[in-house]
């Protein structure tokens, strides 16, 4: 069993006893979806730091691992987002061994072409920063709203202008950017890891280095957008000019439109100026990091 | 502070974010939820109205399928085996979603079905049609007094249908991936299944069993839906036999239509309100429920009530355009001209906002490419849907010609083998 550092010694020999129990009951056969939800929730911590060792075994196998808190982060990150799955996936599966169910769980994640998006990077503060964003994103609609504000700093009203919406759509976006501000932003923030000081840093940067913050932020949205836009329908390609104009002038593809933009810098640029009807078009827009929401 | 505190802080948040998981199933009832099929969006499903349908048909295996809010919270789903069904039932506090999702060789279907806490919308929705029943057939006396009660009949007729529209029980409104049931049935499902053990067969038997209610479900919903829809319809066929013209003081009588409907749409949000706190006082009673989804229960009926006051105000709007409207396109016909009924069914049509999306089926010819298709496809603005013995489902803005001039259009063209609209 992997042990990591961050383990309190005094609790160690005590812990491991119990883990030894937690394990041997997770072995056995849970035939309701309540039984495994019980068994399972007892078991959080241990699952947590088994999904986590596979993590790391995957990335050392695949030369993507360096000791450092970066990596440790990472790998947590990825155990607790694999771990959340199993939670709501798994009970699906009874009668079942959770154990075993998870370890397959996490096997096949790991015998994707590409599990997660891995770049140096993208695991200093503000790669984790831009990764988490855009990661949110392909889960929360909120978050994907929320993008427009970080890349461009712009408020609702603008997003609704540049994607052009109609009006039952207009007021799904003011909800998102209300509930991205109340609670959305801290989340993702707790669940990248990114710290006071990380942040607070991360603004410093922003107002003492205008330029090279906002160009590093390019390159490295550019990786995530990349990585994530998988996730998009497929259906959903990068389109010309010209057929961004036939969908904002004949008005379909409201989602195409709002997902897309979202995580394709260029075809914004592409895109750009076709929304707001009628009134005058300003600069293409360029990125502008924000960091707070 | 030191790395390895920075970490441990971090894993206790993850473990609890993990642990906080269930107290934070709460949704706010009148969102969306989002449909995931292998980590990938598919679609939304309508969080409310009865019986939102979301039917998927992949070209891959469902391994899994994951429903979230939009604010990215897991609400629930499944893990689907290789091959033949997984049904499943969550519920998200009062209300329940039941996924099926059935694997196959040749791909992967999943079908979701919402039901709302019990048969509050059915009520809405009947008070609705009742509205209509009443406006329709009313007050001829008042309207001949103003020159005409055509003109006010057809305003009456708009007006439900924009209600029918804000309330949002026209089923597949907006959603390009709401198809109406092209599931096989159960029956030929049965014989699809692979060979199992003796003790296997109990439990798909029990699948099977919950595979057909809910197709019948579906069934359902769909038939009440379309039954309002006929409802319309035949308020519309008998509009038209009867119209002669539009009387120049057609705005003159809409505005009293509309001070009316509005009236009666706000009777029976007080009415709903009233049958909102006898039902939950109902549910209370019992104590079946627990108190967090009785809370949550009367969290969505009273956001679900304050949205319906919001939309009759929004409804107060679109009356100011369709006024508009009206004025214009009684402008532009010449006095003694027959303005048909249809060119204001139109107009009540586009200030719905979205049209319904036109859907047909084609087979390509022998030999041609994916990537020709998806051209096609594109070019015709339109989105791919469903895929049954070689036959594609294609959906595009309705086109401008009649849907039987439309088909022998396209089946003038070279890379189609045959058309038709019905699968
Ligand atoms: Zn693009
Ligand atoms: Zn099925």
């Amino acid at each position: 069993m992997q042990l990591t550092g961050m383990q309190n010694t005094l609790g160690k020999s005590q812990s491991m006893s119990d883990r030894t129990a937690t394990v041997s009951r997770l072995e056995e056969v849970v035939s309701t979806s309540e039984e495994f939800d019980r068994i399972v929730s007892q078991a959080l911590p241990m699952l947590l730091d088994r999904a986590t060792g596979y993590t790391k075994r995957f990335l050392r196998e695949t030369g993507q691992w360096n000791d450092d808190i970066e990596h440790e982060k990472f790998a947590l990150r990825w155990g607790a987002e694999y771990l959340e799955r199993f939670l709501v996936c798994g009970r699906s599966e009874v009668p079942c061994r959770p154990l075993f169910l998870f370890d397959s769980l996490v096997a096949k994640q790991h015998s994707k072409p590409e599990p997660f998006c891995y770049h140096p990077d993208l695991l200093r503060p503000l790669g984790r920063f831009v990764d988490g964003l855009v990661a949110r994103a392909v889960v929360s609609r909120d978050a994907l709203i929320a993008i427009y504000h970080h890349s461009y700093g712009w408020g609702p009203g603008e997003v609704i202008a540049v994607t052009g919406l109609n009006g039952l759509e207009s007021q799904r976006i003011y909800k998102n950017f209300r509930r991205w501000r109340d609670t959305g932003w801290q989340r993702t923030m707790d669940e990248m890891g990114m710290t006071k000081a990380e942040l607070a840093e991360l603004g410093n940067q922003q107002q003492r280095h205008r330029q090279r913050f906002n160009s590093e932020a390019e390159q490295l949205i550019r990786v995530a957008q990349a990585h994530y836009r998988k996730s998009e329908p497929d259906h959903y390609p990068c389109l010309s000019r010209s057929q961004w104009g036939e969908m904002f002038t004949q008005g379909y593809g409201c989602d195409y439109r709002i997902w897309h933009l979202a995580l394709c810098l260029d075809c914004m640029q592409t895109a750009w100026g076709l929304g707001s009807s009628g009134s005058a078009v300003g600069e293409k827009p360029r990125l502008e990091l924000q960091v707070r929401p | 502070m030191g790395q390895e505190e920075d970490l441990e802080l971090y894993r206790s948040r993850l473990l609890e974010s993990l642990n906080g998981r269930s107290s934070r199933s709460l949704r706010n009832a009148s969102d969306p939820i989002q449909v995931y099929i292998n980590e990938r969006r598919v679609g939304e499903l309508e969080g409310r109205g009865i019986g939102a349908t979301l039917q998927v048909q992949c070209v891959d295996h469902i391994d899994t399928v994951q429903l979230r809010t939009e604010e990215g919270i897991l609400l629930g789903g499944l893990a689907a085996p290789e091959q033949g069904f997984r049904t499943d039932r969550l519920r998200l506090s009062v209300d329940t979603i039941e996924l099926c999702v059935h694997n196959t060789a040749q791909g992967g279907t999943l079908s979701a079905l919402f039901s709302p806490a019990p048969s509050f919308w059915g009520r809405v929705w009947k008070g609705i049609v009742d509205v209509t029943d009443r406006l329709t057939a009313r007050r001829p006396d008042t309207a001949i007094a103003y020159g005409g009660a055509y003109g006010m009949r057809t305003v009456a007729f708009t007006q439900a249908l924009l209600a029918i529209a804000v309330v949002g029980l026209v089923a597949d409104r907006a959603t390009i991936w709401m198809t109406p049931e092209p599931t096989p049935s159960p029956v030929v499902q049965t014989a699809s299944l692979p060979a199992s053990p003796p003790a296997e067969t109990a439990r798909l038997e029990q699948q099977l069993d919950e595979v057909a209610r809910m197709q019948a479900k579906i069934g359902e919903a769909l038939a009440s839906q379309q039954n309002g829809i006929v409802q319309l319809h035949q308020a519309v066929a008998k509009l038209s036999s009867t119209q002669e013209s539009v009387a120049s003081s057609v705005v003159m009588v809409k505005e009293e239509v509309k001070e009316e409907v509005k009236e009666e749409l706000e009777k029976r949000l007080e009415a709903v309100g009233r049958e909102t706190d006898r039902t939950t006082r109902h549910v209370a009673n019992k104590g079946r429920i627990e108190q967090e989804q009785l809370e949550a229960a009367i969290h969505s009926l009273t956001a679900d009530n304050d949205r319906l006051s919001k939309e009759v105000a929004g409804l107060e709007e679109n009356n100011q355009s369709l006024k508009a409207k009206l004025q214009t396109a009684v402008a532009n016909v010449p006095k003694s001209a027959d303005p048909s009924p249809e060119r204001l069914l139109k107009m009540a049509d586009s200030m719905q906002g979205n049209q319904q999306p036109f859907l047909f089926w084609v087979t390509f010819s022998e030999g041609t490419s994916q990537e020709s298709i998806d051209q096609w496809v594109n070019g015709m603005k339109g989105h791919k849907g469903a895929l049954n013995e070689g036959w594609q489902e294609v959906r595009i803005i309705p086109p401008p010609v009649p849907p039987d001039r439309f088909l022998e259009q396209i089946r003038g063209e070279k890379i189609i083998k045959a058309a038709r609209i019905n699968q």
